[in-house]
């Protein structure tokens, strides 16, 4: 999904894909589109999620049950399909963002290093 | 609920409403792409070009969509169900080839699930009865070849003594028991059984109680003969009355009282029987009167003994336990010292071995015959799978551009071979399915065949299809599938499929010539055939010269019919006028040529036997028999010399006795036997020989004719003889059971009625297992050839089609059509000859494992194997005929266009 030897500004940082979403849809249920934006708008401009990668992505959460998903309408009264956290996404997040806290913090500690 | 299950379950949600999938997803994203394009607008593009940067930034719509709808697939499940349609697609459009590759299979799944249910019934199976794995068969060893199964009284009520060795010991024997019903005695099937018989089988009974050591006691419990009764004979014969425990039932003339009914599955011990009445063993003397078993000691030898071994002690313990009571059991039990010494030679000891799947007698009879048929039926079976195999591999050949574009495609090799195996294994689930159809009817057929005649009368093997069988048929249908598939689908799929595209019509002729596999199997599918040919000519040799070597009397038209006089009143000379009646009245039966009477009816596996020497002259073992006036006349064997005994010839008249040609030589070997005396070895008495007849055979087909003596009846030894008329007929038979019914009832009206047979049928029951085996093998022997026929035809029919460009240019170039002929010929006889060439060997080996089933005929009979080749050669060629004629008469034109 993460082509590895693409490491050019924007791309993200293989495996933290879905936490991000999971980390997206925390606030309240929002569609594929505006996940993208939210990553985008909320990383300064600097990541930005392929959509040939969301929704797959989008779609592996649904359906291990880590996201739920639902009709509605969008902001301009559009069908749209909404995705919201279920309680095992909830947990999985927190966990995924405590292990991204430490790992981050370590990887710091290294690059530090003088 | 994790997430795997959750995935699991969405899956198989998703396998219904695709299509709203489908639709949701396009949808989705759908949305997303306006909602770029508005993006790209707002920010100042023009709308053309802002709905291209929306393409091109989303990329591939379809692509998406795909891969979205592949994550929610169930992918193997649908995988499968689309091979599945397609294999069904793919066998429709070839319905001669389905039905040859389902025929063959179900042919070799029936036959072999016949076999092995029988094979079930008979040696797999468990008794129903609770921890039937701790039973035990007991046995005795004295030097002989083989344990002996059949005890005497003394030895297992001294082993029923010792309670330390087994928790149970228990002895029984089958019976038929006269009971007295509404209209007179009838014979029942019932078991003589020991005083732990119940408690070591350890089944409740459906109501009342079952018989214990209590009942086990001459002239039974206080309150009198008790007797237990099945659930079926509770049903037939009491209509399943609820006060039924307490009645009385009478039983050869005694009564006895109901204590109990046994509920269905019981059926004691032996998996053969299934008694009615179980009545206690000390009632021998009532129920088999005039004999007695039980104070003939070590003279009868009639039950068989088993035991339950105490929980936690094995098999080699018991044995060990036994061996040191064998010798004290052995003289507690008789005093008889040439017996007692004979047997210590011997060293005679008792033996248990696993009991857990009861004892029967047929197990000892008939588990070769069952092995060979069994081997036999996998042969086809193997038969079956390599045929199809072959024109699988051919037909896959011809697939071969299928197959290399739907690679080419994006299919991997192992989809295809998915895909090829999916269809083998719709023609073994079909085939098996069907087998399993035939495989009732066959074992039928083959039990009624193999046991009428051969077991104790009421045998049965129950050889309903159960868990084992089903087991059985399914590792049947899985091997057929790879055996059938896997070969083929490796085959095709293997080496470069991208040539066939590239070269089309064009084989690649140094690749065909390799194709040794092909060649391979087809030769050992000969071989194998040509195996099952020569079995079937050996066994069908055998058979046919069994029943020429003859009886010795004609058969045909011969009608025994056997009365029981054991349980009635009269005897001596009065009960001789009554047979004189019976016969009187039977000879005036319209069709009946001649009557006369038999103790023994000849084939029927009984005999008698008794030492005689002529005067100053060494003795010799004669086979006996006690006939009545025109016996011999009746039974058509010959008279050499002297006269047929007369009604006259009563004890008072002194003893005479016939002797057959080897009797006569064998005891006067240099003069005329008419009128000499012989003397019995034991009774020293001396009967004056008044004929010398033709040899018969006694006991079975089998046997060569001994040497024989016959008695009149009116001198038998015996009080009471039951003995048999036997019936010259010509016209029908069957009304003379009828009328042989009546008459008893006229005449002795408290007999049972008496049992009517031909003779045909007792010759034919003689030999049932060869004449099974033999007519088995005949027609696997005839389905093999047809297989191969149909294999040989096959394989070259697809070849031919396939080199049908190549002929083409060949004719055009000037090839002869003669030659065209031959060289197709050719590719199959040297299959046809190195698969006979192999067969030949293989043959030779194996039949000797048959030797010990052919009569008078040598495993390695050459006309027998010259016979066998001929025939495969002749099926070799007529199926190649014809693709080498189709090939001659190829229109070079037309084959060279038709690329």
């Amino acid at each position: 999904m993460f082509r590895e030897e693409n490491t050019a500004p924007g791309e993200l940082i293989p495996g933290t894909l879905e936490m991000l979403i999971l980390k997206s849809v925390a606030r309240g249920p929002l569609h594929g589109y505006a996940v993208a934006e939210w990553i985008h708008q909320t990383s300064q401009q600097l990541l930005k999620v392929e959509e040939g990668a969301l929704y797959p992505a989008l779609h592996r959460l649904e359906l291990r049950g880590l996201l739920k998903a639902e009709w509605g309408a969008s902001e301009n009264n559009r069908r749209a399909k909404f995705y919201q956290l279920t309680p095992e996404g909830k947990k999985r997040l927190e966990g995924e963002s405590q292990r991204w806290t430490r790992l981050s913090a370590a990887i710091a500690f290294v690059m530090q290093a003088s | 609920m994790t997430p795997g299950t959750h995935e699991f379950l969405a899956r198989i949600k998703s396998l219904f409403g695709k299509r709203r999938m489908d639709r949701e997803m396009a949808e989705e994203l759908e949305f997303h792409q306006t909602l770029l394009r508005e993006k790209f607008e707002r920010q100042g593009m023009p709308p053309a070009a802002a709905a291209q940067a929306a393409r091109k930034t989303f990329g591939n719509t379809s692509r998406w969509h795909e891969r979205l709808r592949e994550q929610w697939q169930f992918k193997p499940l649908e995988t499968f169900v689309r091979d599945l349609t397609f294999a069904a697609r793919a066998h429709k459009k070839s319905p001669g080839f389905l039905a040859v590759a389902l025929l063959t299979l179900a042919l070799g799944v029936g036959a072999n699930t016949a076999v092995f249910s029988m094979i079930n019934a008979l040696l797999l199976r468990p008794l129903s009865v609770p921890h039937s794995e701790q039973l035990a068969i007991l046995s005795m060893e004295d030097g002989g070849p083989q344990p002996k199964y059949v005890f005497c009284t003394p030895f297992f009520r001294g082993l029923e003594k010792r309670r330390d060795i087994f928790a149970n010991v228990f002895a029984y024997n089958p019976d038929v028991m006269p009971v007295q019903g509404r209209s007179g005695n009838e014979n029942i099937h019932g078991m003589l059984v020991s005083g732990q018989f119940f408690t070591a089988l350890q089944t409740t009974p459906r109501m009342g109680r079952y018989l214990t050591p209590a009942d086990d006691q001459s002239g039974g419990n206080p309150d009198g003969l008790a007797v237990v009764i099945s659930e079926s004979f509770w049903e037939s014969w009491f209509d399943r009355a609820p006060d039924v425990v307490g009645r009385e039932l009478i039983i050869a003339n005694v009564p006895f009282t109901v204590v109990g009914v046994m509920p269905k599955q019981f059926i004691g011990a032996d998996p053969t029987q299934k008694p009615d009445v179980f009545v206690p063993l000390s009632a021998d003397p009532i129920i088999d009167s005039p004999r007695n078993h039980i104070d003939a000691g070590i003279h009868a030898w009639w039950i068989n003994v088993m035991a339950r071994l105490q929980p936690g002690v094995s098999l080699q313990q018991a044995n060990a336990a036994l061996l040191t009571v064998s010798s004290p059991i052995l003289h507690e039990a008789t005093s008889d010292v040439s017996y007692l010494a004979s047997e210590e030679k011997g060293h005679f000891r008792f033996a248990a071995e696993s009991g857990s799947r009861g004892f029967t007698y047929a197990r000892l009879l008939f588990r070769k015959p069952l092995l060979a048929m069994f081997s036999m039926c996998g042969g086809i079976l193997l038969l079956a799978c390599l045929n199809l195999t072959s024109l699988l591999m051919a037909r896959a050949a011809a697939r071969e551009r299928e197959l290399a574009t739907r690679l080419a495609l994006g299919a991997t090799r192992r989809d295809l071979i998915q895909q090829l195996l999916m269809e083998s294994l719709l023609i073994a689930i079909a085939g098996t399915a069907l087998g399993l159809v035939l495989a009732p009817i066959v074992s039928h057929s083959v039990t009624t065949m193999l046991t009428r005649g051969n077991i104790a009368t009421g045998a049965a093997l129950d050889t309903s299809l159960d868990i084992r069988v089903f087991l059985f048929a399914a590792l049947l249908a899985i091997t057929a599938t790879i055996l059938i598939g896997l070969l083929p689908a490796l085959q095709v799929t293997g080496g470069n499929l991208n040539e066939h595209i590239k070269e089309g019509q064009h084989p690649n002729k140094a690749l065909e010539r390799h194709k040794l596999l092909p060649r391979v199997l087809m030769a050992s599918e000969v071989a194998l055939a040509l195996l099952l040919v020569t079995g079937a000519g050996l066994l069908t040799t055998s058979l046919v010269r069994l029943y020429k070597s003859g009886a010795g009397l004609d058969p045909t038209g011969l009608v025994n019919i056997t009365f029981s006089m054991d349980k009635q009143q009269i005897e001596g000379d009065q009960l001789m006028q009554l047979y004189q009646q019976l016969g009187d009245g039977l000879s005036h039966q319209p069709g009946v040529k001649s009557a006369s009477f038999e103790f023994i009816i000849p084939l029927s596996h009984r005999g008698w036997n008794d030492g005689f020497s002529a005067p100053g002259g060494n003795s010799h073992l004669l086979w006996l028999n006690s006939v009545g006036p025109r016996y011999f006349e009746t039974m058509r064997i010959p008279l050499f010399a002297g006269r047929e005994f007369m009604w006259s010839d009563t004890k008072a008249s002194g003893p005479k006795i016939i002797l057959n040609q080897s009797a006569a030589k064998l005891l006067f070997p240099d003069r005329d036997a008419l009128g000499q005396q012989v003397i019995s070895k034991f009774e020293k008495t001396a009967y004056e020989v008044v004929a010398v007849v033709g040899d018969a055979k006694y006991r079975d087909m089998r046997s060569p004719a001994p040497a024989a003596g016959y008695v009149p009846i009116m001198q038998d030894p015996q009080k009471k003889p039951s003995l048999t008329a036997v019936l010259r007929v010509e016209g029908p038979q069957a009304p003379l059971a009828n009328a042989a019914r009546t008459l008893a009832a006229r005449l002795a009206p408290t007999i049972p009625p008496p049992v009517f047979s031909t003779m045909d049928e007792i010759v034919n029951n003689s030999i049932g297992a060869e004449r099974m085996m033999a007519s088995l093998a005949l027609f696997f022997a005839a389905c093999a050839l047809l297989v191969t026929a149909i294999g040989l035809y096959g394989t070259l029919a697809y070849t031919t089609a396939r080199r049908t460009n190549e002929i083409g240019i060949r004719m055009a170039l000037g090839a002869q059509r003669s030659r065209v002929m031959a060289m197709i010929f050719r590719q199959n006889a040297v299959i046809a000859i190195i698969g006979s060439a192999a067969g030949l060997i293989a043959a030779v080996l194996a039949s000797r494992a048959l030797a010990s089933f052919l009569y008078e005929t040598s495993p390695r009979d050459p006309w027998v194997f010259v016979g066998s080749v001929a025939a495969l050669t002749a099926i070799a060629s007529a199926a190649s005929l014809l693709p080498a004629l189709r090939a001659a008469r190829i229109e070079p034109s037309a084959a060279i266009r038709c690329e």
